[in-house]
C-alpha cells in the first residue's frame, strides 16, 4: 500500500512539473508572437508534406493563398480585375482560337530562379500529359498546342472556339496553379511527386511543418518584392503565418479568446456570439449588428426534383415559396444577419448593382395567375423594413441603407394565394385540415440536407416548420455530404435545402453567368434514376433555358450585351420558380485585433476577408501589427 | 413480490435504484401525455432557463425540455433494450453452448464470433449509419446496435465457463454423480449471474454510448428523440458555450440515473441470488 | 506436447479463417453502399470551378482507372488479394495518390501510443482499485469510491471528454488546446520532447481511463465478490495470513476474463479514438477512418481495418494458446 502511495505520489509531482513547465502556448523558439499572424488551417492535414496541389487529394486550404499562383484574380467583394502573374487580360484572335498571355518581367521562385514563359507552357504541356492531374482532361479538351515566343509572351491554340478559356487560368477560389519547370521537369511521376520542399511563387515559403498535419508556419519571403502580391500591394506581410487547426468551433473560440489565432474562417452564430461577449478584441465584418460577412457569391435555396409530381407544376412551387414567411426564416433560424434574395443571384454589393436594384420594377409588376383571369403580384418590398423592425426590437442598433443590409425584398407571406393556387389544381384539405394531393393520398415532404452546411440545415428546420404550420407533413432526413450529393445527382429526392450552382445560382465575380448555367442545358440532361454528373440535379430542361445559354455561350463574356441576357435568364428562373432561391450566404470570418488590425472591414472593404481563397494573398499584406506584445 | 419487499426492506441499494427506476419509467410513461408532439418547434419561447411554467426550461428550437426528455428516455431505454436483450441472448447461449459441448461445435462457433470480433465495429457502425440512416427507424436501430455487440460478450462468457468447469467443486459434483444439467444450475449459473448483471448493464451502457457516439457525428437519425439526439441538438445550437446548462444537463443526469439505477439493482439483485452471499446476509442479520 | 501443437495448428487454421472473413466483410460492406468515391473526388473538384461535362465524363474514366474500380466487384475483389499479397494496399481514394501505407504509417505511432498507455493504465488501476474496494467493502473510503465511479462510469465518454477540455484548457488553461506536441518540437529522445509528448497526451489519456477504470473496477468488484466470501478467504482470515497474500490470491483468481478484456483491448486500438481524437485534437487513426468513411476512401478503410482486423485476431489467438499457462486448469483439446 505504500509503495502504491509514494508512486502515486511522485506520478502527481512529476505531472505538475510537466504541465507548470511553459503554460502560455507555445510557438517555437525564435518566432516572436507579435510578429506571427496565425490563422485558422479549417482542417488537419490527414497526409503532410505534400504540395503537389495538381491532384486532387492533396489538401490544400490556406496553402494556395500564401504559396501559389495564377495568371488573374477577380477580387469577389469588389469584382475588381487583378492581373497577378501576367501582365495584362487576356488577349484572343477574332474568333476565340488562340489566346496570347503577356506575363510580368520580374517576379521570381522562391529559390531565386526567374519565372518566365517557359513556366507557364510547361504547365499547361505537363498537365495535358499526365491524365489523372487536376485540368487534364480541359486542358486536353481545348488545347490544341502551347508555345512561347518570347520570354514573357505565351500563346496557346485552341481546339475549337472558346471565348472562355482564360477561365481556367482566372480565380475566385482558385485557378491551375503555376508549377516551376525547372522543378518538375526533372520529375518522371508527376501524380507521386511530393513537390517537398515546395519553390513558391507567393510572398511566403513553408518554414515548418507538424509531422501530426495540425500546423504549418510560413515565413515570409526576403525577396517578397518580387511576388505578384508584392509587386501589386507594395506591401509586405506579417513575418510569420501559422496555419493551425484547433479543432471544433468550440475549441476556436477558446483560442481566440486566449489570443492564440487570430483569423478564423466561419462560426455558427451562437459560438460567434460567446466569442464576442468574451473577447472584446474579436470581430467579424461589421463591428455591429448583422456583423458576419455576406457578400460570398452563393446562395441558399430549396430545390425540387422537378420531375416528381406534384413539383414539376410550377404553381405548386409558386404555393410553396408563398407559404414561407423569409422575415421569420431569416430572423428566427438565421439570426437575422444576412440578406434575403428572391432571383437565383447572391445580394452582394455589385450584384445587387447589376441584377437586384435593375430588376426591381420587373419584380414589383411579376404577376402569377391565381385563377383563370386572377392574378397575384407576389414581390414584397416591405420584407426589408419588417427585418429592420425586427431587429430593433432585439436591441440591435441598425443603421444605413435598410435594402444594403437586409436585401430589396422576397415574396409576400401569402398562404391565402397558396391555397387557391393548390386547389386550382385539385388539391384538397381533410377533415384536420391536412393537404391531400390530387389523388386524394396525404401530402408528405422529405427534405434532405447536410447538417455541416449549417444555415442549409436551419433553412431546412424553418421550411419544415412553417410548411407544416400551412397543412403539410414535413420532415428532414439529415444526410452527410457523400450520400447527400449521390442522392441529387441520381435524382432520388423530392426536396432538397441546397446551395451552390443546381439552379444556376453560383457565382464568380465576373458578370458573366455563363459557367453557371451552361450545364443546364437540356443536352447534358439525365433523367431520374440516371446518374448526372454535371450539376443539373434538378432535372430543368427547358426550351428557353437552352436558347438563353446558346445566346450567351455566343458571346464573349466582356461583351456588354451579356448582362441583358443574364438578366433574361435570371428572369426566366424567377418566373418559373425552378428552385425557391433565399437568402445570401454569410460567413461569420472573424479576426482578433489583439496583435494584428487593418483587416478587410464593412468600413474598409478593400478585399475579400476569404484569406483561404487564392485571393487571400493581395489581403495578407495590408494586415499590421498593433504593437502589442 | 415478497423478494422486491424483503430487498426493499433490507437493501438500500436496492430501494435506491428500485425508486429511480421506477421514477425513470413514470417519466418515459408520462411521455404518452406530452401536450406537444416531438417533431414541434417554436412553439414555446426559446432558451428559458427553468422556471414554474417549463420545469426544465426550453431549447434554442422552441421546444420544452420536459416534454422532450420525457419523449427521449423513453426511445433511448426502448433501443437500449432491443439492443440488449437481443444481444445477450445470442451471446449467453453461443458462450453456453461452446463453454459446455466444446469440440467441434466450440471451434465452429469459436470462428465464427471470432470473426464477428475482429472487424472493427465503430467504423462499421459509422459507415452504415451513415450511408443508410434515413432508413432506420428505432427498431432497425435496436437490431443494428445487438447485432455488433453480441460477439464479444458471448466471448467472454464461454471463458467464464471455461473456467468454471475446471472448478473444483464441478468435479467434485461429477464424482458424486450428479448431472451436468443440474451442476450447471445449481453450481455454475449462481456464479455467472452476478457476472451477466454486470454484463447486461454493460451491454446497456454500450447500446446507449453508441446511441450517443453516433450522435454527436450526426449519424443517428436525429429526427428521433433520444438521449443522444437531445445532446447533438444542444451541442448543435452551442448549448454549453451559450450557457443553455438545462438543455445539454438534463438529458446527461437523466443518463447517469438510469444507469446507476440498473447497476444498484443489478449487485443487489446478484448478491441476493448468490447462495453464499446469502448466507452472509442471514449470518448479519442474526448478529 | 503433441496435443499443444495440434491445437496451435488447428488454431492457426482459425486464425487463416477468421481474417479472410473478416477482411472480405470490410472489402464488401462499403461497395453496398450508396457512395462513389469517384462521385466524392468529383464534387471536391468541381466544387469552386466549372468543368465541361464532357471533360467530366472523360475525368471518371480516368479516375476509375486510377482507383482500380474498374470491372465487376468479384474482378475487383480478386485483384484486391493479388495486391494485397504483394503487400499493396493500394492508392487512398480521398488523399490519391499518396498511398495508403504512407497515410497509416503517420498517424499509427500517435494510436499506439495514446491507446497502449492508457488501455494499461487503466487495467492496472481497475483492478487494484476494484479488488481493494472489494475486500474492504466495508470502510468509509470503499464507498465513497465506488459512488464516486458509479457517478462518474456511466457519463457518456463524449460529455467526460468535453468537459475535460473546457475545465483545463478554457477556464484553468495549463493543457494545449492542440496537438500531440508542441508546436515547432522535432521528435527526438530528449527530456524536452518526452515531457511534451506527456503534457499533450495527458487530458487525451485521462479522458480515456476515467471510462475504462470505471468498467474494469466494476466488473473487477463482481469478479472478486463470490471470492471473498469463499471458503479459501474465511479460512485465510481465521488463519491471519498476510493481508497482501489474500489480496493476490484475490487478483490472480479474476484475472483470466480481465486478461482476455485486455488483450482484445489492445488487439482493437488500431482503428483509434475518434472521439478523443476530435475533441482533444489529438493526431491519430481515428480521425483518419472517420474522413476516409466520410469521403468513400475505400482503400484506406480496408487498410486501416485490416490492421484492425489482424491485432484483434492475433490477440485472441494468442490468448488461447496461452490460456492453460495461466490457469492449469484449462487444459488444451
Amino acid at each position: 500500500m505504500k509503495k502504491i502511495g509514494l508512486v502515486l505520489l511522485l506520478a502527481i509531482f512529476i505531472s505538475t512539473g510537466v504541465i507548470l513547465q511553459g503554460i502560455a502556448q507555445q510557438l517555437p523558439p525564435g518566432i516572436p508572437r507579435e510578429e506571427t499572424l496565425i490563422i485558422d488551417q479549417i482542417f488537419r492535414y490527414s497526409i503532410v508534406n505534400n504540395f503537389n496541389l495538381w491532384v486532387s487529394g492533396v489538401p490544400n486550404p490556406t496553402r494556395q493563398s500564401l504559396a501559389f499562383d495564377t495568371l488573374w484574380y477577380v477580387d469577389q467583394q469588389t469584382g475588381k480585375w487583378i492581373n497577378s502573374l501576367a501582365k495584362s487580360a487576356p488577349i484572343y484572335n477574332k474568333d476565340f482560337t488562340e489566346l496570347t498571355i503577356k506575363l510580368r518581367d520580374g517576379i521570381y521562385w522562391s529559390d531565386g530562379v526567374k519565372f518566365t514563359a517557359d513556366d507557364v507552357v510547361f504547365t499547361i504541356q505537363n498537365i495535358k500529359d499526365h491524365p489523372g492531374m487536376l485540368w487534364h482532361e480541359q486542358f486536353n479538351l481545348y488545347v490544341d498546342k502551347v508555345s512561347k515566343t518570347d520570354n514573357f509572351t505565351v500563346v496557346i491554340k485552341l481546339k475549337r472556339p472558346n471565348s472562355r478559356f482564360h477561365y481556367l487560368f482566372t480565380t475566385r477560389y482558385n485557378a491551375c496553379y503555376i508549377q516551376p519547370k525547372h522543378i518538375w521537369e526533372k520529375v518522371s511521376d508527376p501524380l507521386k511527386f511530393t513537390f517537398y520542399p515546395p519553390v513558391t511563387l507567393g510572398q511566403y515559403v513553408l518554414k515548418d511543418s507538424d509531422p501530426a498535419g495540425y500546423w504549418e508556419l510560413y515565413e515570409r519571403r526576403t525577396d517578397w518584392q518580387r511576388t505578384s502580391a508584392g509587386i501589386i500591394t507594395r506591401k509586405a506581410g506579417p513575418k510569420y503565418v501559422l496555419t493551425i487547426f484547433y479543432g471544433p468551433n468550440e475549441k476556436k473560440v477558446g483560442a481566440m479568446i486566449q489570443h492564440q489565432l487570430d483569423l478564423l474562417m466561419d462560426l455558427d452564430i451562437e459560438a460567434f456570439q460567446t466569442l464576442l461577449k468574451r473577447n472584446s478584441y474579436a470581430r467579424s465584418w461589421y463591428k455591429d449588428f448583422p456583423w458576419a460577412w455576406r457578400d460570398e457569391l452563393d446562395i441558399r435555396y430549396y430545390g425540387f426534383n422537378l420531375e416528381k409530381a406534384p413539383y414539376n407544376i410550377k404553381d405548386v412551387r409558386w404555393a410553396l415559396a408563398l407559404a414561407l414567411d423569409v422575415v421569420k426564416l431569416n430572423a428566427e433560424y438565421i439570426g437575422g444577419v444576412t440578406r434575403v434574395t428572391p432571383i437565383p443571384q447572391p445580394a452582394t454589393p455589385f450584384h445587387m448593382k447589376y441584377f437586384h436594384k435593375p430588376l426591381k420594377t420587373w419584380l414589383r409588376n411579376l404577376r402569377i395567375e391565381v385563377e383563370k383571369g386572377k392574378y397575384f403580384k407576389p414581390f414584397d418590398e416591405s420584407v426589408p423594413e419588417r427585418l429592420a423592425t425586427w431587429a430593433k426590437s432585439q436591441g440591435y442598433p441598425v443603421a444605413g441603407d435598410l435594402e444594403d443590409l437586409f436585401g430589396i425584398g422576397w415574396w409576400k407571406y401569402a398562404p391565402d394565394v397558396s391555397e387557391r393556387l393548390l386547389v386550382k389544381h385539385g388539391f384538397k384539405r381533410d377533415k384536420d385540415g391536412k393537404w391531400l394531393l390530387p389523388d386524394g393520398k396525404p401530402w408528405k415532404i422529405t427534405i434532405i440536407a447536410a447538417p455541416d452546411e449549417v444555415d442549409v440545415f436551419r433553412l431546412a428546420i424553418g421550411a419544415a416548420d412553417q410548411w407544416k404550420k400551412f397543412g403539410i407533413d414535413v420532415d428532414i432526413e439529415s444526410l452527410e455530404r457523400t450520400p447527400y450529393y449521390t442522392r441529387q445527382n441520381m435524382g432520388d429526392f423530392i426536396c432538397t435545402s441546397s446551395w451552390g450552382m443546381a439552379a444556376g445560382s453560383g457565382a464568380s465575380a465576373v458578370i458573366d453567368k455563363w459557367p453557371y448555367a451552361y450545364f443546364l442545358h437540356s443536352r447534358y440532361y439525365k433523367p431520374t434514376g440516371e446518374l448526372q454528373t454535371t450539376g443539373n440535379y434538378l432535372r430543368i430542361k427547358s426550351a428557353k433555358v437552352d436558347e438563353l445559354i446558346d445566346k450567351m455561350e455566343a458571346m464573349p463574356p466582356t461583351d456588354p450585351k451579356n448582362v441583358a441576357i443574364v438578366r433574361d435568364w435570371l428572369k426566366l428562373c424567377t418566373e418559373e420558380m425552378f428552385a425557391i432561391p433565399t437568402l445570401s450566404f454569410k460567413k461569420f470570418v472573424t479576426f482578433d485585433t489583439y496583435y494584428w488590425t487593418n483587416f478587410p472591414t464593412a468600413e474598409n472593404p478593400y478585399g475579400q476577408p476569404c484569406y483561404w481563397f487564392m485571393g487571400g494573398k493581395f489581403v495578407l499584406p495590408y494586415i499590421t501589427s498593433t504593437g502589442r506584445k | 413480490m415478497g423478494v422486491i419487499r424483503s430487498l426493499l426492506k433490507y437493501d438500500k441499494r436496492f430501494t435506491f435504484g428500485f425508486f429511480i427506476i421506477v421514477f425513470i419509467i413514470f417519466l418515459s410513461i408520462l411521455s404518452f401525455f406530452s401536450p406537444y408532439d416531438p417533431s414541434d418547434r417554436y412553439i414555446v419561447p426559446r432558451d428559458r432557463p427553468p422556471n414554474l411554467q417549463y420545469i426544465l426550461g426550453t431549447t434554442s428550437l422552441g421546444q420544452d425540455v420536459f416534454w422532450y426528455l420525457t419523449i427521449a428516455i423513453r426511445n433511448s431505454l426502448i433501443i437500449g433494450l432491443i439492443s440488449v436483450s437481443l444481444s445477450r441472448l445470442i451471446a449467453t447461449t453461443i458462450g453456453l453452448v461452446s463453454g459446455y459441448l466444446g469440440g467441434n461445435v466450440d471451434s465452429i462457433l469459436t470462428t465464427l464470433v471470432d470473426s464477428f470480433n475482429v472487424i472493427p465495429r465503430l467504423p462499421i457502425l459509422v459507415l452504415i449509419s451513415f450511408a443508410f440512416r434515413g432508413y432506420l427507424n428505432f427498431l432497425g436501430i435496436g437490431l443494428l446496435l445487438a447485432f455488433f455487440d453480441w460477439a464479444w460478450p458471448s466471448k467472454r462468457y464461454r471463458s467464464q465457463i471455461l473456467s468454471l468447469r475446471e472448478r473444483e467443486f464441478t468435479n467434485t459434483a461429477i464424482f458424486s454423480g450428479r448431472r451436468t444439467l443440474g451442476i450447471i444450475l445449481k453450481e455454475h449459473v449462481p456464479f455467472l449471474l452476478p457476472y451477466i448483471m454486470a454484463d447486461f448493464i454493460s451491454g446497456f451502457l454500450w447500446a446507449i454510448g453508441m446511441q450517443i457516439t453516433l450522435s454527436i457525428l450526426g449519424l443517428f437519425n436525429l429526427d428521433i428523440p433520444t438521449i443522444g439526439t437531445m445532446i447533438y441538438w444542444a451541442n448543435y445550437y452551442q448549448s454549453i458555450l451559450k450557457g443553455t446548462w438545462w438543455w445539454i444537463g438534463s438529458p446527461i443526469v437523466a443518463l447517469i440515473l438510469t444507469v446507476m439505477s440498473f447497476y444498484f439493482l443489478s449487485v443487489s439483485l446478484s448478491s441476493y441470488l448468490d447462495p453464499r452471499l446469502r448466507v452472509l446476509r442471514v449470518k448479519e442479520k442474526t448478529e | 506436447m503433441e496435443n499443444l501443437l495440434k491445437y496451435i495448428v488447428s488454431r492457426f487454421f482459425q486464425w487463416l479463417i477468421v481474417v479472410f472473413v473478416g477482411i472480405t466483410v470490410i472489402f464488401i460492406v462499403p461497395r453496398f453502399t450508396p457512395m462513389d468515391p469517384i462521385q466524392t473526388t468529383l464534387n471536391r473538384v468541381t466544387a469552386y470551378s466549372y468543368i465541361d461535362p464532357d471533360a467530366i465524363n472523360k475525368m471518371i474514366e480516368t479516375l476509375k482507372d486510377l482507383y482500380g474500380l474498374k470491372g465487376t466487384i468479384f474482378q475487383q475483389y480478386v485483384n484486391f488479394w493479388k495486391h494485397l499479397l504483394l503487400g499493396d494496399l493500394g492508392p487512398s481514394l480521398s488523399l490519391f495518390p499518396t498511398s495508403v501505407m504512407d497515410v497509416i504509417r503517420t498517424s499509427l505511432p500517435w494510436t499506439i501510443g495514446l491507446l497502449a498507455v492508457s488501455t494499461f493504465l487503466s487495467w492496472v488501476t481497475g483492478i487494484l482499485l476494484g479488488t481493494l474496494a472489494e475486500y474492504f467493502s466495508n470502510r468509509k473510503w470503499s464507498q465513497v469510491l465506488g459512488t464516486l465511479v458509479m457517478c462518474i462510469y456511466p457519463v457518456p465518454y463524449y460529455i467526460i471528454a468535453l468537459i475535460l477540455v473546457l475545465l483545463f484548457a478554457y477556464i484553468i488553461p495549463i493543457f494545449p488546446l492542440v496537438g500531440g506536441a508542441a508546436i515547432g518540437l522535432k521528435p527526438a529522445l530528449s527530456l524536452n520532447f518526452i515531457a511534451s509528448l506527456i503534457k499533450h497526451g495527458f487530458l487525451p489519456a485521462l479522458s480515456l481511463m476515467i471510462g475504462s477504470v470505471g468498467w474494469i473496477f466494476l466488473s473487477q468488484r463482481s469478479l472478486t465478490s463470490r471470492l471473498v466470501s469463499s471458503d479459501f478467504i474465511t479460512f485465510a482470515e481465521t488463519a491471519a495470513l498476510p493481508r497482501k497474500k489474500i489480496l493476490s490470491y484475490l487478483i490472480r483468481n479474476s484475472m483470466l476474463p480481465q486478461i482476455t478484456d485486455l488483450a482484445l483491448q489492445l488487439g482493437s486500438i488500431f482503428s483509434g479514438a475518434l472521439i478523443t481524437e476530435l475533441v482533444f485534437s489529438y493526431p491519430g487513426m481515428g480521425y483518419i477512418l472517420y474522413s476516409a468513411i466520410l469521403q468513400a476512401d475505400f482503400n484506406l478503410i480496408m487498410g486501416i481495418s485490416i490492421f484492425s482486423i489482424i491485432g484483434v485476431s492475433t490477440a485472441a489467438l494468442a490468448l488461447d494458446i496461452i490460456y492453460p499457462f495461466l490457469d492449469p486448469r484449462i487444459r488444451y483439446k
